[in-house]
C-alpha cells in the first residue's frame, strides 16, 4: 500500500497535472491498440473465419465432388447406385444480383423436392404436403415453375413478392415462393430448384458440386479413394469445404501483410511511450536522486517508471478496445472489397470481440508500453543520487551517443540489406518483414546524428531567413537531441510508411496501367452486369456473342471463357482465348522474351498453356513444366510454354487456346467478349449496334479506355484500407508531436519567460514554437522520405514478390507523395498551435522567478 | 525629468483567494546615471518594484512612467517595444540560454528587436565587461562571475535607459561580487544609465547613489548620497 501511495504521489499526480499531454499519450496508445485490434477482428471476420459464399446452405456433409466446368449429372446416379448408404446432394452454384438493391447473392440450385423443406418455408411446405385449405398441387407447381425462388428472411421479402434478378446477362422477374430463416443474413441466398437453376444459368446436364454425407466420419481418406475409383478420372473427390480451406490459405498472405501494416501504428505509439517516459525521467531526475537518497532501491525506481508506462498502456488498451471494435466495422468492409476484387467471393463473418481479443489488446497496450519504457526506466534506475541532485537534468539531456548510434545504424542497414536477399519461409516473406523492421531501427539510430547535423548546418541559414526565432528553435531541438530524435523517429516512421506504401501502390498502379496497354488490345469489352469479383465468371449468351460477331462494323470477337479450378490445393482461374484473333492483335510481354507470335503458335490447338506470374510463385513451376489438370471428366497434362505478367488477380491464371478448352469442356458460352472494330468503322457506331443487338440482356460494354478506368477504380478501392492504416499512423504521430511540443513548452517555460524579459513579443514566442514544430516536421519528412524509399524497395521487390509474386516496376508517384507530405507537414505545424498558445499564455514573471 | 517615475504605486496580487498587497503607495524618482539600491527583507516588494519598473507588470493603482511614458496606457505590443528600447534586466541566476553561445546570448535583445549590427555591438559590450575572446563559448564553459558579466553585457547591448538588476551578486562569492558591483557602478556612470538594483548585500548598497529601504511594500526611507 505505501508503495502505491508513493507511486500515486510521485508519478500519477504529476501526470494528472498535465491532463492534455497525458491524454494525448494515452490516446496515441489507444489508437495503436485500436488499429491492431481492428485489423485482427476484421481480418478474423473477412478472411480468418472466411467462408466461401458457396458454402451457404451447404449443410454438414463429409465429401464433395467437383470438376472444372462442372460435374456431369450422371455422377449423381452413379453415386446413388453405389452399395453404400450415402446421402448425395447435387448443387448448382453461382451468383445473382438483386437489381433493386444491387446486392450480389449466392444463387444455389438444390433438389428442393428431395431436401427443400428447410428453404421453401412453412407455407410452401404446407402446400407441398397438401394443406386442406390450399390447392395440394400448388407446391409442386411452384417447384416446377422456373421463375420460383426461395429467399432468406434478411432479404425482407414475402411469399408472392416479385423479385427481379440478374443472372449472367439475363434480367428476369422471379417470384418469391418461400422465405427461410437465414441467421441474420449469414445464410442469405437465392435458392432455386436444381432444374430451374440450370435453366437460369444456361448450364444443362451438369451440376457445380455434389455433396456427400457418409454413413460415418471415420476413414475419410478411404472413403475418398473408394468414391474416386468409382468416378471418372477428371473428377475430384475431396472433403467438404476444401475450397474454403484453400481460400483461407490463399488469404493468409493478404491478412499477414495487413496485420504487419497495422503494427506500424503501434511502432509509432511505442516511440511516443519511449518519449513520454524519457521526458518523465528527465524531469524527475532531481526527484529520483532524492528518493534514492531517502532509501529507494534501483529496482523500485525501475518498477515505478515501468509501472507508469504500464498504466499508460492499460488505460490506452481500455480505450483502444471500443475504438478497435468500431474501427473493425469499417475495416471489415474495406477488407471484403479487397478480398472480392483480388481473391474470392466471400461473406465476412460477424465481428467477435472475444476474450482472446481483449487479452490481445491488453497484451499489446501494456506490453508495448513496458518494452518502450524499459530503456529510459533503466536509465532512471542507474541514476546516482548525488549526481542527480547536484546537476539536474540539463547535462543529462545532451547525453546522446551520436557516433556510436550512427555506427549501429549502418550495421542495421547492412543487416536489412542481407535479410532482403533471403528466401521466403513457408511462403511468408519473414525476412522481408525483418528487413523492413531493421530499416526502421537503423533509421531510429541514425536520427540523432541526422538531427544534429542538419540543425548545425542549417542554423545560420534559418536565422537569416526566418529570424532569431528559427535560431532559438533549431538550438532548442539540438539541445534536447534525445527528445527531438524520438519525435522525429516516430513521425518519420509514420511518414516512411506512408511514403513506402504510396510508392508501392503507385508503382503497382503504374505497372497495371502499362500492362493494360498490352493486355487490352480490343476496342470494346463486354461482360455481364453485376459486381465483378476475382472468382465470379458470369456468362454471356452464346447467341448474343454470335450476333455481335456478325455485326457489320465488327472485325473479330474473342470469346474469353474462365472457370474456377483448384490446382495443387489452391484456387486458380483456368481461362481460354481465341488465339487466332490474339495472333493478329495482341502484343504481350512473356518471361522468355520470345515474340508473342511464337508463344501463341506453341499454344494453338496443343495441350499447352501459359500461366500468370503469381501462379508460378504459388506453385513453383517453370517454363517447360507440365501441369496435370482435371477438366470435366478427364485429366490431362499440359506443358507450360511461357509465363506472362498478370495483375488482374492474385489467384494465378492458366490460359489455353479456346479450341483446346472446348475439346475438354464443350461449352461455348463465353464469360467475356473482346470486340475488334473493323478498320474504318466507328467504335461508337459499333457500340450502338451492340447495344441494339443486346436489347433485353444485361451486359456492360466498356471501351478500351473505360475498361482501364474501371480497372483502376477497382484497384484504388482495393487499396483503400492501406490508406486508412497510414492515416491512423500519421494521426498517432501528429498527436505525439502535439503532446511532445506541449512538454517542451512546459520544460522550457523559464527560457520562454526570459525571452519576454529580453524584449520578445508574444508573436515571437508563438513563432518560436511553430518554427520548432515546422523544423520537427521538416526533419521527420526528410528522414521519413529517405526511410520510406528504402522500405518501398523492400515492399516492392521482397515482400510483394514473396507474398504475391508480382513483378512491379518502380515508380515514384511524385505529385501524390508531395501532396501527402505537405499535408503531414501542415498537420505537424498545426499540432504546434496549441502548445504555442500555451507558451504565449505563460506569465514570464512567474516562470522566471519559479526557477 | 527623471527617467523612471513611480507615482503612488500599489500592486496587489490574489493569493489563495485573498488579496496580497506587494507594494503600497510607493513613490520613487530615478534619474539617468543614478545607481539606486533597493533593500529590505525577503517579500518586502523589491522584485515587484523591479517588474513594474521594467514594464513587465502593471500597477493596481498609481502610475509607472518610463522615460515619460505611462506603462498602464500601452498594449502588449507597445509595451514590448518600450521594454526592448528602454530596459535591460539582470537576474540573480544569470538566466543565460544554455543552447546559445556567449555572442548569441548577448546579441539576443537586438535580434529579437530585429536590429542589425548585433555581432559588432556584442563584441563591443563583451569588451566593456572584459570578456573579449570568450564569445564563442557556451555558458556552461564559464565561471559564475563570467556568466553574470555576460548577462550584464546582454542587458546593456541595446543601451537601455534603465538597468534593472535583481540580486545580481546573490549567486556569487564575495570577491566576484565586488568585481560585478564595481562594473555595474562604472557602467552606470559611463552609459548614463539609471540602474536599480535589488540586493540584500550591505556592500552592494554602499556603492549606490541612493538606497531605498522597503518594508511591507512601503518605502520606509530613501537615503541619497
Amino acid at each position: 500500500m505505501p508503495r502505491f501511495l508513493l507511486f500515486y504521489r510521485l508519478l500519477v499526480r504529476p501526470l494528472l497535472r498535465e491532463p492534455l499531454r497525458t491524454a494525448l499519450t494515452v490516446l496515441a496508445i489507444a489508437l495503436g491498440v485500436a488499429v491492431v485490434l481492428a485489423i485482427e477482428l476484421a481480418g478474423g471476420a473477412a478472411t480468418g473465419s472466411f467462408r466461401s459464399s458457396m458454402e451457404t446452405l451447404a449443410g454438414d456433409n463429409d465429401l464433395e465432388v467437383v470438376a472444372a466446368g462442372g460435374v456431369p449429372e450422371s455422377v449423381v446416379g452413379t453415386l446413388d447406385q453405389l452399395p453404400f448408404p450415402l446421402r448425395v446432394v447435387p448443387r448448382m452454384e453461382d451468383y445473382a444480383v438483386v437489381t433493386e438493391s444491387k446486392q450480389t447473392l449466392p444463387l444455389i440450385g438444390l433438389d428442393l423436392l428431395a431436401e427443400g423443406a428447410a428453404y421453401t418455408g412453412p407455407q410452401a411446405l404446407a402446400t407441398l404436403r397438401g394443406n386442406k385449405n390450399d390447392d395440394p398441387q400448388k407446391g409442386l407447381r411452384d417447384l416446377a415453375d422456373p421463375l420460383s425462388v426461395y429467399v432468406g428472411a434478411s432479404l425482407k421479402r414475402k411469399v408472392g413478392d416479385p423479385l427481379p434478378l440478374l443472372i449472367n446477362d439475363q434480367l428476369k422477374t422471379y417470384t418469391v415462393r418461400g422465405v427461410y430463416p437465414d441467421g441474420g443474413g449469414n445464410e442469405s441466398a437465392i435458392v432455386m430448384d436444381l432444374a430451374a437453376a440450370q435453366r437460369a444459368l444456361n448450364r444443362f446436364a451438369r451440376v457445380d458440386r455434389v455433396l456427400i454425407k457418409l454413413p460415418g466420419r471415420e476413414q475419410l481418406p478411404q472413403w475418398q479413394a473408394r468414391l474416386r475409383a468409382a468416378l471418372p478420372a477428371g473428377l475430384e473427390v475431396r472433403p467438404q469445404g476444401t475450397g474454403t480451406t484453400e481460400n483461407r490459405r490463399m488469404l493468409q498472405a493478404f491478412r499477414w501483410n495487413l496485420r504487419l501494416l497495422s503494427y506500424i501504428s503501434l511502432v509509432v505509439g511505442a516511440f511516443l511511450i519511449y518519449n513520454t517516459i524519457s521526458v518523465s525521467v528527465v524531469r524527475r531526475r532531481g526527484e529520483i536522486g532524492i528518493v534514492r537518497a531517502l532509501g529507494a532501491s534501483r529496482a523500485s525506481v525501475l518498477a515505478a517508471f515501468i509501472g507508469e508506462a504500464a498504466t499508460f498502456g492499460f488505460i490506452g488498451a481500455l480505450l483502444g478496445l471500443p475504438f478497435g471494435r468500431v474501427m473493425a466495422s469499417g475495416a471489415v468492409k474495406l477488407m471484403a472489397i479487397t478480398v472480392e476484387a483480388l481473391y474470392v467471393s466471400s461473406r465476412p463473418g460477424s465481428i467477435a470481440l472475444s476474450l482472446s481479443s481483449v487479452v490481445l489488446a491488453f497484451a499489446i497496450g501494456v506490453g508495448v508500453s513496458i518494452i518502450s519504457a524499459y530503456a529510459p526506466a533503466r536509465e532512471a534506475a542507474q541514476v546516482s543520487p548525488v549526481e542527480a541532485m547536484a546537476r539536474g537534468r540539463r547535462e543529462y539531456d545532451v547525453r546522446v551517443h551520436k557516433g556510436r548510434d550512427l555506427l549501429i545504424a549502418v550495421l542495421l542497414a547492412v543487416a536489412a540489406e542481407v535479410a532482403s536477399y533471403a528466401p521466403p519461409v513457408a511462403g511468408k516473406p519473414l525476412f522481408g518483414y525483418l528487413a523492413a523492421f531493421l530499416l526502421i531501427a537503423s533509421s531510429a539510430f541514425a536520427i540523432p546524428a541526422f538531427v544534429d547535423g542538419v540543425s548545425r548546418i542549417s542554423a545560420g541559414a534559418l536565422q537569416r531567413t526566418l529570424g532569431v526565432e528559427a535560431l532559438l528553435a533549431s538550438r532548442s531541438l539540438r539541445a534536447s537531441l534525445r527528445r527531438t530524435s524520438v519525435l522525429v523517429g516516430a513521425l518519420s516512421t509514420a511518414i516512411a510508411m506512408m511514403t513506402s506504401v504510396g510508392i508501392m501502390v503507385g508503382s503497382f498502379r503504374q505497372t497495371v496501367l502499362l500492362w493494360m496497354g498490352d493486355q487490352l488490345p480490343a476496342d470494346l469489352y463486354l461482360r455481364p452486369a453485376g459486381d465483378p469479383a476475382a472468382d465470379r465468371h458470369p456468362t454471356i449468351s452464346p447467341d448474343l456473342a454470335a450476333a455481335i460477331a456478325h455485326l457489320p462494323g465488327v472485325a473479330a470477337i474473342d470469346r474469353l471463357r474462365a472457370y474456377e479450378i483448384t490446382y495443387d490445393g489452391l484456387p486458380a482461374t483456368l481461362a481460354s482465348s481465341d488465339l487466332q484473333i490474339l495472333r493478329a492483335y495482341k502484343n504481350s510481354d512473356f518471361f522468355s522474351g520470345r515474340p508473342t507470335e511464337q508463344v501463341l503458335h506453341d499454344l494453338r490447338g496443343a495441350n499447352a498453356v501459359v500461366v500468370s506470374e503469381p501462379f508460378t510463385y504459388k506453385h513453383h513451376v517453370r517454363i517447360g513444366d507440365r501441369l496435370q489438370l482435371s477438366l470435366g471428366e478427364t485429366q490431362a497434362s499440359f506443358r507450360i510454354v511461357d509465363i506472362y505478367y498478370d495483375y488482374s488477380s492474385e489467384r494465378g491464371n492458366i490460359i489455353m487456346d479456346r479450341n483446346t478448352m472446348l475439346k475438354y469442356l464443350p461449352d461455348e458460352t463465353p464469360s467475356n467478349l473482346a470486340v475488334y472494330v473493323a478498320p474504318g468503322a466507328s467504335v461508337d457506331a459499333v457500340r450502338a449496334e451492340i447495344v441494339q443487338a443486346a436489347a433485353g440482356r444485361r451486359i456492360l460494354i466498356f471501351s478500351n479506355r473505360n475498361l482501364r478506368g474501371e480497372a483502376i477504380r477497382i484497384f484504388d478501392r482495393t487499396f483503400a484500407i492501406t490508406y486508412a492504416l497510414e492515416a491512423v499512423a500519421i494521426v498517432v504521430a501528429v498527436m505525439g508531436v502535439a503532446g511532445a511540443l506541449l512538454a517542451l513548452v512546459i520544460d522550457r517555460r523559464r527560457e520562454l519567460g526570459l525571452l519576454r524579459f529580453l524584449g520578445s513579443s508574444k508573436q515571437q514566442i508563438r513563432k518560436l514554437i511553430l518554427v520548432e514544430a515546422a523544423l520537427l516536421g521538416l526533419l521527420a519528412n526528410v528522414a521519413g522520405v529517405l526511410l520510406g524509399f528504402a522500405m518501398s524497395l523492400v515492399l516492392i521487390f521482397v515482400i510483394n514478390k514473396q507474398s504475391f509474386g508480382w513483378t512491379i516496376r518502380f515508380h515514384w508517384p511524385v505529385a501524390i507523395s508531395l501532396g501527402a507530405l505537405t499535408g503531414v507537414y501542415l498537420a505537424t505545424v498545426v499540432a504546434g498551435l496549441y502548445p504555442a498558445q500555451v507558451a504565449v499564455r505563460l506569465n514570464p514573471l512567474e516562470v522566471v522567478h519559479d526557477e | 525629468m527623471s527617467i523612471l517615475s513611480l507615482q503612488s504605486v500599489t500592486k496587489e496580487y490574489v493569493g489563495d483567494g485573498q488579496p496580497v498587497r506587494a507594494l503600497d503607495g510607493v513613490t520613487l524618482e530615478v534619474n539617468a546615471g543614478e545607481f539606486v539600491a533597493l533593500v529590505g527583507r525577503s517579500g518586502c516588494g523589491k522584485s515587484t518594484l523591479l517588474n513594474l519598473a521594467g514594464a513587465m507588470d502593471f500597477p493596481t493603482s498609481g502610475a509607472v512612467l518610463l522615460d515619460g511614458v505611462a506603462t498602464s496606457t500601452l498594449d502588449d505590443a507597445r509595451l514590448t517595444v518600450l521594454r526592448r528600447e528602454k530596459v535591460g534586466f539582470i537576474f540573480q541566476s544569470f538566466q543565460l540560454l544554455h543552447t546559445l553561445t556567449v555572442f548569441e546570448n548577448v546579441e539576443l535583445p537586438l535580434l529579437l528587436a530585429g536590429k542589425s549590427g548585433a555581432r559588432a555591438a556584442a563584441e563591443n559590450r563583451l569588451a566593456t565587461v572584459e570578456l573579449t575572446g570568450l564569445g564563442d563559448r557556451l555558458p556552461h564553459q564559464l565561471s559564475g562571475g563570467q556568466m553574470q558579466r555576460v548577462a550584464i553585457a546582454r542587458a546593456l547591448i541595446h543601451s537601455p535607459a534603465v538597468l534593472l538588476a535583481d540580486e545580481p551578486t546573490g549567486n556569487l562569492d564575495s570577491t566576484t561580487s565586488a568585481v560585478i558591483l564595481q562594473l555595474l557602478q562604472r557602467l552606470t556612470r559611463e552609459k548614463n544609465t539609471a540602474t536599480i538594483m535589488a540586493t540584500h548585500s550591505l556592500e552592494a548598497a554602499a556603492l549606490a547613489d541612493a538606497v531605498v529601504r522597503l518594508r511591507d511594500g512601503k518605502v520606509e526611507e530613501i537615503i541619497r548620497r
